[in-house]
């Protein structure tokens, strides 16, 4: 069993955002990295299957920003290759992200492919698909749940309200993936460490020629407050006038 | 025999085939304790070297020392300490004359020196009567103790529930042993008292008086010489079983105990052992196998008596967690019996988790036994006999962390401290925001010289109902004219608990930016709100290379007091308070009197509770639990020690010096529906209220 885990690093929101001075993008000086929460989930679920079936994980990443922190991670985590995609910047557009990757993905030997079903920078949920349509394979989002036996993985798919669905999916596949079975684990900083001196990322240079969303970033800014609010005070009829008056100059 | 010499036969009226036979079972005996006690020895070569043989005579001489006193058995065990100092002396007095006999008659007859006659004859038997009766006494004692089935002695299980395992080997055990001995005390008087009696109740044996009364109640039966050598043979079979059964019964603690207590270190749990830089490269940090554990560590589990003190006084057992520090202690023993072909015949419990245990950490101490630890050191310091439980608990939570098994709180917490340099997850810049209500900004210490660097620590910086407490100290130090400054974002968890979680790989990082961090400041001195803090750094750090001289701010204000820069008026005189000692900082670390002293010197009636000082109870947060749930648990540590203070009558304020504790006991007031009858205070905030002069904090 052999699995592909797609991860990308975003910006760590226990930090304060700023806008920067071009009003359309993050101001990065003081901005912290992490990996995205459902990629974390994705390597979860892959090492648990790893550990119930054997096989390899292999975790690949776009290069940027504290990229390198995140593969040594996922290998003190127990991932057994880790592969940095460079020459791309994707940027915010996975439609970028997902041909570069695809490229890369496609000559590799893999039976499934473990993703986050959505990054907290994009919000979007496209590259799973994205990703499945240039590989030419099936996919399945929002899954909280895999099972593999043989050439088959049977996926669990939280509803709305509590209602699971269950899919059959033949392999391989891209699975989008929201919950792992598990809480993605903790890995002590000594095997981090230990992975930073023994683990190798390897480089692999990617050319996604001109595909692109074709989605431009018009303006960011953060949601404006509203006016406040006001206290009416006195009798009820006074109050009741207050709000007539209210109204009517609305109007 | 000559009818008047002062002396006694030794093989009174035996023929030479019965000496043969005792020779042949007396070397069979000595043979079987020496297999035993090598069998013992070979298992404790496996550990690694703990570095205790410095010193061996000192160390040698202040275990005499407790042994002639029984200081750390006797303590708040006067019963026992009686009932034990006289087995142990009547034992050691027995042991010695037989020697001195077997010496005289197997050694010194070969060259025609005869010891056992005249005065030193006299001397002997009273000796060997007196401290015999002793020894009886003290049995019976235990005896009589045992049948009260003291709460101490139940040796029921914490973390399974019964028919799940079976120690009715410990019992039986407890039974032989004693009745043993007390069946080999009895006959030997028997023996005794036939001889005098068939002598003819010789005057220089009114010297053995016990022995002489006992004749008199014998001579009416007649057949004397008859009973003499029937005695004497059940009573030497019963001796050389007794040490063929030493070394697998828990009579080895009479072989073990000594060493264990010459090489015994309490300050291991202060200053917690680091992790070979290759082993944690390589392996792991944790203990995963018998090889990894120092030979102390192995000697400790054959230590153990189960007087279950650190049973009785653990904070986690109290609470109805599933540690119990003796069972820990115990299970390590049966582990480390079964690899090493050890296993005690008699003394055993028997586990019916089926199969053999994989892994130490999970199968053989079960991970939650592991994580209920507040590492708060009570089971180590009642512990007559110098068990270190502490270093065997956290190396085991080191495997633990190294397979990344602990519940998702910790992990929160332990990530946090990883990536921003605190629990809570705050970012770095924010650590010094509780500052900005001040109507002062504190020193930069990494800017500018200060006489003190103050090192803050997490919960004094984050945690909002603290913060208050935590601007009450700096504006009193402020107007007391305290030269003090912070290191502001560049202060990082002083690593204390997560060392005790046992991430000892972030401990690193956290002890490395911090002394990287102080010593770039300019200070003379460090002080701290936070025990924890002042214990890692202090202990801690010099093995990092940061030797800092610390002190707890109840040492600094209490110095403040004294030099009248802090001017207390008679505002809370005659309060009924009582004050509740931090574990990092009175057992850990010896500070329980400046506490107590502000605490006078506001003029307030200082009430204890029956556990203080060294003898404190933890408040439960200790050695990680903070970051830990404790929804199971049947009362909570805090809440037990808050009914502990209620029950002094009439209390006002339950008065703390730990920033952790304000958060632990403000809770367990609540929540044990004791609102409104106790005040949980900081001692800051009772030096402000008796200070001179108006409010000096300024409020957010």
């Amino acid at each position: 069993m052999n699995i592909i885990v797609p991860i990308k690093q975003v910006p760590d929101l226990v930090e304060e955002l700023e806008v920067d001075s071009s009003g359309k993008a993050l101001d990065k000086e003081w901005l912290k990295f992490r990996i995205n929460e459902f990629d974390d989930h994705a390597l979860e679920e892959a090492l648990l299957l790893k550990e119930d079936l054997g096989g390899t994980v292999t975790v690949i990443a776009l290069d940027g920003d504290d990229v390198d922190k995140a593969l040594y991670t996922a290998a003190a985590k127990g991932a057994d290759k880790l592969i940095k995609v460079t020459g791309v910047d994707a940027e915010l557009d996975n439609h970028k992200a997902a041909m570069a990757l695809a490229s890369v993905i496609k000559d590799m030997d893999y039976d499934l492919i473990l993703t986050g079903v959505q990054a907290v920078d994009d919000l979007d949920g496209q590259l799973p698909v994205l990703l499945a349509e240039y590989l030419g394979l099936p996919h399945i989002e929002v899954v909280t749940g895999v099972k593999v036996d043989g050439n088959v993985a049977t996926v669990q798919k939280e509803f709305s309200g509590g209602i699971v669905g269950e899919y059959e999916v033949d392999l391989p596949a891209v699975l989008g993936i929201q919950a792992a079975r598990e809480t993605p684990r903790y890995v002590p900083v000594a095997k981090v460490r230990r992975a930073m001196r023994s683990a190798e990322i390897e480089e692999v240079s990617a050319n996604v020629g001109d595909v692109s969303s074709a989605l431009a970033v018009e303006r960011m800014f953060k949601p404006e407050t509203g006016g406040g609010a006001e206290f009416l005070t006195g009798s009820v009829d006074e109050i009741a006038a207050k709000i007539v008056e209210l109204i009517k100059s609305k109007i | 025999m000559h009818e008047h010499e002062i002396t006694r036969e030794i093989f009174r009226n035996f023929p030479l085939w019965m000496q043969v036979v005792f020779y042949v079972v007396a070397f069979s005996s000595i043979g079987v304790f020496l297999f035993g006690a090598w069998k013992r020895i070979q298992k404790y070569r496996k550990g690694r070297p703990a570095g205790r043989f410095n010193k061996l005579p000192q160390r040698f001489l202040k275990v005499l020392g407790i042994m002639m006193t029984h200081a750390t058995l006797r303590k708040n065990y006067t019963y026992v300490g009686v009932a034990h100092w006289m087995i142990f002396w009547g034992f050691v007095v027995l042991f010695i004359g037989t020697c001195i006999i077997a010496f005289d008659h197997d050694f010194l007859r070969f060259f025609g020196v005869h010891l056992l006659k005249g005065t030193f004859y006299i001397v002997f038997s009273l000796f060997m009567d007196v401290f015999g009766v002793l020894f009886i006494i003290g049995l019976v004692m235990m005896m009589v103790r045992r049948a009260k089935k003291p709460f101490n002695l139940n040796y029921a299980r914490v973390d399974r529930p019964e028919g799940k395992y079976d120690r009715s080997g410990y019992i039986r055990d407890d039974k032989i042993f004693l009745w043993l001995l007390l069946f080999i005390a009895v006959t030997g008087f028997i023996i005794e008292a036939a001889r005098i009696a068939a002598d003819g109740f010789p005057e220089f044996e009114k010297w053995a008086p016990f022995g002489y009364a006992m004749a008199h109640l014998l001579k009416s039966t007649g057949q004397l010489n008859a009973i003499h050598m029937a005695t004497w043979w059940v009573h030497g079979i019963a001796v050389l079983i007794f040490v063929a059964y030493i070394p697998y019964s828990k009579a080895m603690h009479i072989l073990v105990d000594y060493a264990n207590l010459m090489f015994a270190d309490k300050s291991t749990a202060k200053r917690l052992p680091r992790v070979p830089a290759e082993k944690m490269d390589k392996e792991g940090m944790g203990y995963v196998k018998l090889e990894d554990f120092t030979w102390k560590e192995l000697l400790d589990f054959d230590a153990c008596t189960k007087c279950g003190r650190c049973h009785y006084v653990c904070p986690a057992r109290t609470a109805g967690a599933p540690l119990s520090p003796r069972d820990v202690i115990l299970d390590m023993r049966m582990y480390a019996d079964q690899l090493s072909g050890t296993e005690e015949w008699i003394d055993k419990q028997v586990l019916t988790n089926g199969g053999k245990a994989k892994s130490i950490a999970g199968d053989v101490i079960l991970p939650e036994t592991l994580w209920s630890c507040t590492t708060c050191m009570a089971c180590m310091e009642v512990c007559p006999v110098g068990i270190e439980h502490l270093t065997t608990i956290v190396n085991l939570r080191r495997a633990l962390v190294d397979e990344g098994e602990m519940e998702d709180m910790l992990q929160d917490a332990l990530a946090n401290i990883g990536d921003y340099g605190n629990s809570f997850g705050k970012p770095e810049r924010m650590r010094a925001k509780w500052t900005k209500d001040l109507d002062f900004k504190p020193k930069d210490a990494r800017k500018e010289p200060v006489e003190y660097l103050w090192f803050v620590g997490d919960y004094a910086s984050f945690d909002e109902r603290i913060q208050e407490r935590t601007r009450k100290v700096a504006t009193i130090l402020h107007r007391a004219g305290v030269d003090f400054g912070l290191l502001y974002e560049d202060e990082r968890n002083a690593g204390n608990d997560v060392r005790r979680v046992g991430e000892e790989g972030l401990y690193e990082m956290l002890a490395e930016d911090n002394i990287a961090a102080l010593k770039s400041a300019k200070f003379q001195k460090i002080f701290t709100t936070d025990p924890h803090s002042y214990n890692t750094i202090k202990n801690e750090y010099p093995d990092f290379g940061g030797e800092f001289e610390i002190y707890h701010y109840t040492e600094l204000l209490l110095e403040l007091i004294r030099q009248g820069k802090i001017r207390i008026t008679d505002k809370l005189k005659g309060i009924r308070v009582t004050y509740h000692d931090p574990c990092y900082l009175g057992r850990y670390n010896g500070i329980t009197e400046p506490p107590r002293e502000i605490i006078r010197a506001l003029g307030m009636e200082l009430v204890e509770m029956p556990r203080n000082r060294s003898n404190s109870f933890c408040c439960g947060a200790g050695g990680g639990r903070i970051w830990m749930d404790d929804s199971g648990l049947k009362e909570r540590p805090s809440e037990n020690r808050i009914k502990e203070a209620l029950s002094l009558g009439d209390i006002r304020y339950f008065i703390i010096a730990c920033p952790k504790d304000f958060a632990m006991y403000s809770d367990a007031v609540k929540t044990s529906g004791n609102e409104g009858k106790i005040e949980v205070k900081d001692i800051i905030e009772l030096i402000e209220e008796a200070m001179e002069g108006a409010e000096v904090t300024a409020e957010a």
